[in-house]
């Protein structure tokens, strides 16, 4: 959908001598003795897939917004490539000439502003049909287009009024209203919430994750806020100093962060929402886990924590029973026991099943209902692994899974 | 005596600056005269186009349309200001000469609306042409009104036309400068976020940079409006018609009377001008 290539943005007197001395391996600092010039973008590569909700995070001044405006060349990059797949094949945003740039613009980059940047002086409704005016589309089209995308975002029947009668959060509706109206494939969203009171931002994060579902649009998003990242992410770019220093699945970044940079970044992140059943779990064969006996095509195993539950898995990865105070106990998939009330004490004869995908917070409630080995099975169910407290206390304190000990930066 | 005395002290050193202002003024005459009259010819035609339309309209007319503008944009005390205050005109004998000054007010704001406009925006777009202007500005701000006089008659010979362009020179510079000043002041994030949605330079400015600094250009338009009233008896000292005139007259033959009703006028035509055009300002505020 968007691939940047090697974007940089030196903003000074001179840029291309700011390169040069970059690509010999200079730091920043001795750049900007040398030729006064400040590198806002540092050599930036990434490609997002059509759909992809792609977040950005770093510090105040870690050339966010630069990189931000770089792609839609509110800021002019000072070398690299920003492709766009469009109806006639990939386009250099860079590279384009004004009316082709106003052109992409219009139909292909849409952006929302912390600030909001709503015309005062227009209505709600003519604010939302901007982006069609500038198009020169007719104006019956414009307010019906209008009309449908403020109802899209809750906000039917306010087209009419001027913004600043609006809340903060009503206005960045608008704000997120008009960028959805022209129909943009591509959303860039400078930090869009954090001019928004806790309770309305978790209200946007929620409308926003629900608007993706529906419209599937590719989205490059900004923020500060670890947990909005994490909550909308599907990858994350930790950016340093204008130089991406990771990029990856949340709960990748959260597990295994690759620079004490990212470690700090994380180090207050509640990772019981992002990190997987699959990565806490231990497998089988880890050294936690005996093997108490064989029996024709099965295993017995047990965990060292519970040595007194024997799990029987059979040599293609199915469980088949789990066996506790001498007797067998019932295997329950995970959002049964949810759905029913809970049990004064904790299940000794009903074991948990929990798929792989599914948070540490899933593996939380599944522990406070059953006293057995959570059982965590892929797709096709079979066994990844077994999680026990044991698991779930060092996944919260450590953010690491069980083989993540080996790897990875410890805050 | 003593001031003449030390001048002398100067004698050695002395330039003959008013020679060569002289010499420059008749050199300009002489060679540009008709330019300069054919400048009159646009402005002429302007002046007599609005001075028809208000001398056609029949004062009832006149005063209802008034009245009800007023009422409409600035409320009904303003409304019966205006109207009450074009009937005392009217009753004191002066109907004609004040329709004659608002006529030259018209067409010296019209024409400052189309030389200031375009002036001003340029100045927000270009650093460089507003440290320009701004000298030009300040000198025709600084400028007494009577030191205009001379060179305007000069080039442009005496009458009204020539009072109108007297007026236009003094009356133009605080819309340029409020021109520059709304534009500049329309915050940059909005600006931003008409460009990211692929305006152009001239849908920026028309759709935004423009409708944003309205109130602070009809603030310049105020002060036109004002300065350009307060050329009008200045300019009956070089033959311009209208409120002026009785002024003037009265005052050179010790008419008091006859001069204070045209000052009474004068100052009931820009009080009434002042409120419209501040109300008109408030309403662009507003949105
Ligand atoms: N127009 C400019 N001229 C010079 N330097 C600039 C300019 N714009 C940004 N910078 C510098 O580039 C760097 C990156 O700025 P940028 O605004 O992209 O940071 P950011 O990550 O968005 O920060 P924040 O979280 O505060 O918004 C900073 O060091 C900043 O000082
Ligand atoms: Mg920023």
């Amino acid at each position: 959908m968007i691939r940047v290539e090697s974007l940089h943005k030196v903003f000074g007197p001179k840029p291309d001598e700011a390169l040069r001395l970059l690509a010999e391996g200079r730091s920043k600092d001795e750049i900007r003795e040398a030729t006064g010039d400040v590198i806002g973008v540092q050599d930036v590569s990434f490609e997002l897939k059509p759909g992809e909700f792609f977040v950005i995070m770093g510090l105040s001044g870690s050339g966010k917004s630069t990189l931000l405006r770089c792609i839609n060349r509110l800021i002019a990059p000072t070398s690299g490539r920003v492709l766009l797949q469009t109806d006639d094949g990939e386009v250099d945003v860079a590279q384009a000439g004004p009316s082709e740039l106003r052109r992409l613009r219009q139909e292909h980059l849409a952006m929302v502003f912390q600030r909001f940047g709503l015309l005062p002086h227009r209505t709600v409704r003519d604010n939302v049909a901007y982006g069609l005016e500038v198009q020169r589309v007719g104006r019956a089209e414009r307010v019906r287009r209008a009309d449908e995308t403020l109802e899209m975002v809750g906000l039917g029947g306010w087209g009419g009024v001027l913004p600043a009668a609006l809340s903060g959060g009503m206005q960045q509706r608008v704000g997120l209203a008009r960028a959805l109206a022209t129909g943009a494939k591509v959303l860039l969203m400078d930090e869009p919430f954090s001019a928004l009171d806790p309770l309305i931002k978790m209200q946007m994060q929620e409308e926003m994750i629900r608007l993706q579902r529906q419209l599937g649009r590719t989205i490059i998003f900004i923020t500060h806020d670890l947990d909005e990242a994490l909550r909308l992410g599907d990858r994350i770019a930790i950016m340093d100093d204008g130089r991406f220093v990771q990029v990856g699945a949340p709960e990748k970044i959260v597990t295994e962060p690759r620079t004490p940079y990212v470690a700090d970044f994380v180090a207050h992140a509640d990772p019981t929402g992002v990190i997987t059943a699959g990565t806490v779990a231990v497998p089988p064969e880890h050294p936690r886990v005996d093997e108490l006996r064989r029996e024709p095509g099965a295993r017995v195993l047990a965990h060292r924590t519970q040595a007194d539950v024997e799990i029987e898995v059979a040599d293609d990865g199915r469980v088949l029973g789990v066996r506790a105070d001498g007797a067998g106990a019932e295997l329950v998939p995970i959002d049964t026991l949810l759905a029913e009330e809970a049990p004064t004490s904790r299940y000794r004869d009903r074991a948990a099943v929990v798929r792989a995908d599914r948070t540490l917070r899933t593996l939380l409630a599944a522990r406070n209902l059953c006293n057995l080995p959570v059982l965590v099975v892929d797709d096709e169910e079979r066994l990844v692994g077994f999680v026990t407290e044991r698991e779930i206390i060092h996944a919260i304190i450590e953010k690491r899974g069980h083989n993540g000990d080996a790897n990875g930066v410890t805050a | 005596m003593n001031a003449l005395l030390t001048d002398a002290v100067f004698d050695p050193i002395r330039i003959p600056l008013d020679r060569w202002f002289n010499d420059f003024i008749n050199w300009l005459t002489f060679n540009y005269r008709p330019t300069f009259q054919a400048m009159k010819v646009p402005v002429e035609a302007l002046l007599d186009g609005v001075s028809a339309v208000l001398l056609w309209l029949p004062p009832v007319v006149f005063i209802a349309l008034v009245a009800i503008m007023a009422w409409r944009v600035a409320g009904w005390r303003i409304g019966v200001l205006a109207g009450a205050s074009f009937t005392l005109i009217g009753m004191v004998g002066l109907w004609g000469l004040t329709m004659v000054t608002l006529s030259m007010v018209a067409a010296s704001v019209l024409v400052c609306l189309i030389i200031g406009l375009p002036l001003g925006i340029l100045a927000a777009r270009s650093d460089r042409f507003q440290a320009a202007l701004r000298p030009v500005l300040d000198v025709m701000q600084t400028t007494p009104a009577f030191v205009y006089l001379v060179p305007v008659v000069m080039l442009f010979s005496i009458g009204t036309v020539a009072g109108v362009i007297a007026t236009i020179i003094f009356a133009l510079p605080p819309l340029i400068r409020l021109t520059d000043l709304g534009i500049r002041q329309v915050p940059d994030d909005v600006i931003e976020a008409a460009e990211a949605f692929g305006s152009s330079e001239r849908q920026v400015l028309f759709k935004v940079r423009l409708p944003l600094a309205l109130p602070t250009i009809m603030a310049g338009v105020n002060q036109t409006i004002m300065l350009a009233l307060s050329m009008v008896v200045i300019a009956a000292l070089i033959g311009a018609g209208g409120l002026g005139r009785p002024v003037v007259e009265g005052l050179n033959a010790l008419r008091i009377g006859q001069a204070g009703i045209g000052g009474l006028a004068i100052v009931l035509l820009a009080i009434v001008l002042d409120r419209l055009t501040q109300a008109f300002g408030a309403g662009a505020k507003r949105g």
